[in-house]
């Protein structure tokens, strides 16, 4: 018997225009592993090779031993057996895992009672234990539409975990999850390997893998291209694409050139209040974007910090409390939404698309290349449909779209939080640079405080019904 | 999603199934046959030749004849032409105004949805046969009248998916993004619903054909559709009925088209499930 609880050697998967090069680990009792990378550097598939759940049409190839058994990668279904009692797989998007119609507890209750094979009553007992344990007591009842992201990701592990697997294997379990959320949920799945059991997480955020620690794997295209502890991979990368992810991480951006003097407001707010589902979001809130600065608003998940970029683009009529937009220009405010694939039509060219705006508001064509060539758009690429292209360049087309309207305010919600740090570093770099040089005032929404401090002219933070403003930090060469 | 995106390449044709394949075959044969036949042989469907019934099929007579010497090719032909016609005729208009209403009643909401949604439930609580059966009842034998109320049953199942479909989309932020970007109503309809809806309208359409054709061979059997002499397909098993026992093959004939037209039609609409 082997000391490894995990171990995959030679691991490569191929089909269908993918390939990842062999890959091998070895995880012991208490042995993390985390799978840095951006997307599409396969490193889903290599979970996925793993669990033995590959879609269709793709093959692996290589050894794995699980918990002391050794099994072929290529036979996929000689691992369903161990789903959920010594493999569990923690899926991304928990909210997509769970079932809409079915209680909370309920959830976990059936992976006691059918995984673990316990009584009704006791499956339900231990449910109600679980749940607790994660802080969601009260949640128990809740049906999965009503948990905010992070506590439906602490539902998904409980209901995954209740099993008693060993191995872990956790999917980008942060995505969307704001500071604290994130923290919480690495906490969590701490807990595997404290309990002597390993994990594998796949994350592309390098907060996530310094946290959790243990052996970091960095992937690019299919391949492995650095690996070694998280201490001195995270820190002192030797490998020249290592070094750029680092560079990516918001605290050590470098800050945008100033704003310059503050013009007349593009827009500006007077005793906002809002409330929806009868709590209330904010009060008497005042605020005010000039041309070309970066309004930064931060807050926890449903603090109504979209409601209040709607609001000032007019789409959310707000309680009480005026709004001013200084152009009486229509088109004038726009924005750009979180997940990229979701703000196209899927089903045209995005040539078609730009020339539908081109003849809507009679456009220069010839503004389009330089500004196409500006943003790193390559001409190649509207021949494509918006799902064919990656989620960063689709949304610097996004970018591209509105700014060819001229637009005097843009209300950014989110725009880089589905994508990885190097891209999310470039596609934020060219927002702001556009906006300074347009005059755009942007309001920018993000889940990462780093980010906000690091690029905003001005910060917001929303919560707990009341708005604070926190005044610039003015670097005194930039002042 | 971490996973690497699978380009796949798509067609300006729908890409059909095996499935879809062969009923494309067969519905491409039987319309071939039907509008070939009176084309190529000069056959009357309503000639009687009472010298020459219930023949067996010969060179002269590829089908045979009927109970009346008339000739079953030309009678065949005659039918599937119709069938095919009004199942057509009556998808059309039930298609357009369901998906019409349908994408008003989403995208508006309010009033007007509630206003849409309880004629269509009204229309729905008449069972569908009935309707048709009063339209009939008061234009009898009349093709219009049989055509309005298959239409009228029709229409609602693409009033509701459309509607459903469109109270989702209206919401989404594509949809969002373009209305901020300045398109109108029918663009924002040509761009982002129409390619949505059109999968499931077009499953509907041919789901509905196949039913409209099965209503009317329906009502022809229990003698209220269209009159003889018109060749119908329900109206020839009503009347070849009496004759089954000497001329078995003659009332197998429009069963067997109506099978072929309704399956070819069935298998067009019904997809491969993922």
């Amino acid at each position: 018997m082997s000391v490894y609880l995990l171990q995959a050697e030679d691991l490569s998967i191929q089909g269908e225009g993918v390939t990842i090069a062999p890959f091998s680990c070895a995880l012991e009792a208490g042995g993390r592993l985390t799978l840095l990378g951006e997307t599409g550097s396969g490193k889903s598939l290599i979970a996925q090779a793993i669990m033995g759940s590959l879609p269709r049409g793709l093959v692996a190839r290589g050894r794995l031993l699980i918990d002391g058994e050794r099994f072929a990668a290529a036979d996929g279904r000689s691992r369903r057996a161990l789903w959920g009692r010594r493999l569990a797989l923690l899926p991304q998007e928990p909210w997509h895992a769970l079932d809409p119609t079915m209680r909370a507890v309920a959830q976990v209750a059936e992976s006691h009672r059918h995984v673990a094979g316990r009584d009704r009553r006791a499956a339900h007992r231990a449910a109600w234990a679980d749940l607790t344990e994660l802080g969601l007591a009260t949640a128990g009842s809740k049906l999965p539409g009503e948990l905010s992201g992070g506590m439906a990701q602490r539902v998904a592990f409980a209901a995954a975990s209740a099993g008693g697997a060993p191995i872990v294997i956790a999917d980008e379990p942060t995505k969307g999850l704001d500071a604290p959320r994130r923290d919480a949920v690495v906490e969590l799945l701490a807990r595997t390997p404290e309990r002597g059991g390993a994990l594998v997480t796949i994350t592309h955020d390098i907060d996530v893998a310094r946290r959790l620690g243990g052996e970091v794997v960095i992937l690019r295209q299919g391949r492995v291209v650095e690996r070694g502890p998280a201490r001195q991979v995270l820190t002192h990368p030797q490998s020249e694409y290592g070094q750029r992810l680092l560079e990516a991480e918001p605290g050590r951006w470098p800050r945008p050139a100033p704003l310059g003097e503050r013009q007349a407001a593009v827009v500006s707010a007077r005793g906002l209040a809002k409330a929806r589902g009868g709590r209330e979001l904010f009060r008497d809130l005042s605020l005010a974007v000039s041309p070309g600065e970066i309004v930064g608003v931060v807050g926890p998940s449903g603090c109504g910090k979209s409601t209040l970029g709607d609001m000032l683009l007019g789409m959310t009529p707000a309680d009480n409390g005026d709004i001013h937009r200084a152009v009486d220009h229509r088109f004038g405010f726009q924005k750009l939404y979180q997940d990229p694939p979701a703000a196209f039509s899927p089903h045209w060219r995005l040539s078609r698309l730009l020339d539908d705006l081109v003849r809507r508001h009679r456009l220069d064509r010839a503004a389009i290349g330089p500004l196409m060539a500006r943003l790193g758009l390559d001409d190649h690429l509207l021949a494509r449909r918006p799902g064919e292209i990656s989620g960063g360049e689709l949304q610097r087309f996004a970018i591209l779209r509105v700014l060819l309207l001229e637009p005097c305010f843009l209300f950014a919600d989110e725009p880089t939080s589905r994508l990885d740090p190097i891209t999310q570093r470039q596609t934020l770099e060219l927002l702001v640079e556009l906006a300074r040089e347009r005059r755009c005032g942007v309001m920018l929404v993000s889940h990462d405080p780093a980010l906000i401090e690091r690029i905003c002219d001005r910060r917001i933070a929303l919560g707990d019904g009341r708005l604070r403003e926190v005044e610039p930090e003015l670097d005194p060469a930039l002042a | 999603m971490t996973t690497l995106t699978l380009h796949a390449t798509r067609r300006w044709l729908p890409a059909l199934s095996p499935r879809q394949g062969l009923g494309a075959v067969l519905l491409a044969l039987l319309l071939a046959f039907a509008w070939l036949v009176p084309w190529l042989f000069d056959a009357d469907p309503a000639r009687q030749q009472m010298t020459r019934i219930l023949q067996l099929p010969s060179l002269a007579e590829p089908l045979g004849t009927d109970h009346l010497g008339r000739s079953l090719l030309a009678r065949l032909a005659a039918a599937v032409q119709l069938s095919f016609g009004m199942a057509l005729l009556s998808v059309a208009s039930a298609a357009i105004p369901g998906v019409i209403l349908g994408v008003m009643a989403g995208w508006r909401g309010g009033w007007l949805d509630r206003v849409l949604g309880s004629l269509a439930d009204a229309c729905l609580a008449l069972p569908g046969l009935l309707l048709v059966l009063l339209l009939v009842a008061i234009a009898p034998g009349n093709f219009w009248a049989l055509y309005v109320g298959i239409s009228l049953v029709l229409w609602i199942e693409y009033f509701r998916v459309v509607r459903a479909r469109t109270r989702i989309l209206v919401a989404s932020p594509q949809l969002e993004a373009s209305r901020l970007l300045g398109f109108g109503p029918l663009a924002l309809f040509r761009r982002h619903l129409w390619p949505e809806l059109a999968p499931q309208v077009l499953t509907l359409a041919a789901f509905g054909a196949a039913s409209a054709i099965l209503a009317m061979a329906a009502l022809g059997f229990v003698s209220v559709g269209l009159r003889p002499p018109t060749a119908e397909l329900g109206l020839m098993m009503i009347e070849l009925l009496p004759y089954y026992h000497e001329a078995p093959w003659a009332m197998a004939q429009p069963i067997l088209v109506l099978f072929v037209l309704v399956l070819s039609l069935n298998l067009l609409a019904g997809r491969d499930p993922r």
